[in-house]
């Protein structure tokens, strides 16, 4: 039975248009549809970038980057910039991407992207994958984050931390470690050396 | 394992960053990377990642922006009403578990009588035909030991009652 049928003066009148925004988020705080169009166009494809990347996995990377930008968009936070805005919604990505892995699952085959069985050789674009994808790999979750954020989006070891919520002080030995991982398995795979961007 | 930074790689990052490693780096710089071991690995990592970064954000299947404002909504929104919803499903199960205490009141305080008028019905058949009693363990066939078996059925149905009806509320959710 609809609520709506049982309360129909409560869900008629101004006590539920108030109650259909959280309590705790003042209207101000919430963004217009317009501008999180132009948020999204923005951020959008960095987003899945990370996650596609990171998880190895691009239908994963799909519900994932919906679910940030659903939970962005919910969220209460503070309107400081679309700087801090972004940081905020790699920040829940990289939760809910961590929450997904440490989640039990059973892998079938048919769960597997049908990409990993491709011939990615034969893809130019997908150069960068075939080279970067196996050394990522061999790196576990929390060191790809922080490899990826600090060199693929040019995050500082501060704004690593907010995102991650790891110490800020130990983002720099963790990084360092980790990047001289992946440059020894980079080299390794490719002893020619990488192309420049 | 030594931390300390090379001097140059602030340098080398940001020409990296920008797009311009190696091509507008001056020509010592190009050749301190290639000796310098902390700042190849910069060069080589900072361009993987920028490499990879580039061609996965290309390739990037994105969804209407309408459709995820309208499903934050729909949520905002559903939210919104299991906030509201949550007391009257609170005042519901307390009125639930009042009813159930009066009805255990009730028929422990009738037990007595309804023992007398199962012994009364018994007796308008042959005996042994219709006695209840004897179907009950002999323990608990004494006065007032009937309790013993009506207050742990009334229990079980007050249990069942409560888990039917937190079934149906989340239903409803």
């Amino acid at each position: 039975m609809p609520l709506e049928s049982i309360l129909p003066s409560l869900f008629a009148g101004e006590a539920f248009r108030a109650a259909a925004l959280p309590a705790e988020l003042p209207p101000e705080a919430l963004m217009g549809n317009d501008a999180f169009a132009g948020f999204y166009s923005r951020s959008a494809r960095p987003l899945w970038a990370y996650l596609a990347r990171v998880s190895a996995d691009p239908a994963l990377a799909d519900d994932l980057m919906q679910e940030s930008f659903v939970r962005f968009l919910c969220a209460a936070r503070p309107d400081d910039g679309e700087v801090a805005a972004r940081r905020y919604l790699f920040r829940i990505a990289t939760n809910l991407l961590r929450d997904y892995w440490r989640r039990p699952r059973h892998a079938s085959i048919e769960e597997i992207p049908e990409e990993f069985f491709a011939d990615v050789s034969s893809s130019a674009q997908s150069d960068s994958r075939v080279l970067l994808g196996p050394a990522l790999a061999q790196l576990i979750l929390r060191d790809r984050q922080l490899l990826w954020l600090a060199y693929a989006e040019g995050y500082s070891h501060h704004e690593i931390a907010e995102v991650t919520g790891l110490a800020s002080a130990s983002i720099r030995l963790l990084l360092f470690r980790a990047r001289r991982r992946i440059a020894a398995l980079l080299r390794d795979q490719n002893p020619q050396g990488w192309p420049s961007s | 394992m030594t931390l300390s930074p090379c001097p140059h790689e602030k340098e080398i990052a940001a020409l990296l960053t920008r797009g311009q490693w190696p091509h507008a780096a001056p020509a010592e710089l190009r050749a301190h990377v290639g000796v310098c071991r902390p700042c190849t690995e910069l060069a080589l990592v900072t361009s993987a990642f920028q490499v990879s970064r580039t061609t996965a954000a290309a390739a990037a299947p994105l969804v209407s922006p309408g459709v995820l404002w309208g499903r934050a909504q729909l949520r905002r929104r559903n939210a919104a009403i299991e906030r509201v919803t949550r007391p009257i499903l609170g005042a519901q199960i307390f009125a639930f578990s009042v009813c159930i205490a009066v009805a255990i009141g009730f028929a422990g305080s009738h037990a007595g009588q309804g023992l007398d008028w199962i012994t009364s019905l018994s007796q308008l058949f042959p005996p042994h035909s219709l006695d209840v009693t004897r179907l009950w363990p002999t323990s608990l066939t004494g006065s007032g030991s009937v309790l013993w078996v009506l207050v742990p059925l009334l229990g079980t149905l007050a249990l069942l009652g409560g888990a039917a009806v937190y079934i149906g509320s989340s239903e409803e959710r």
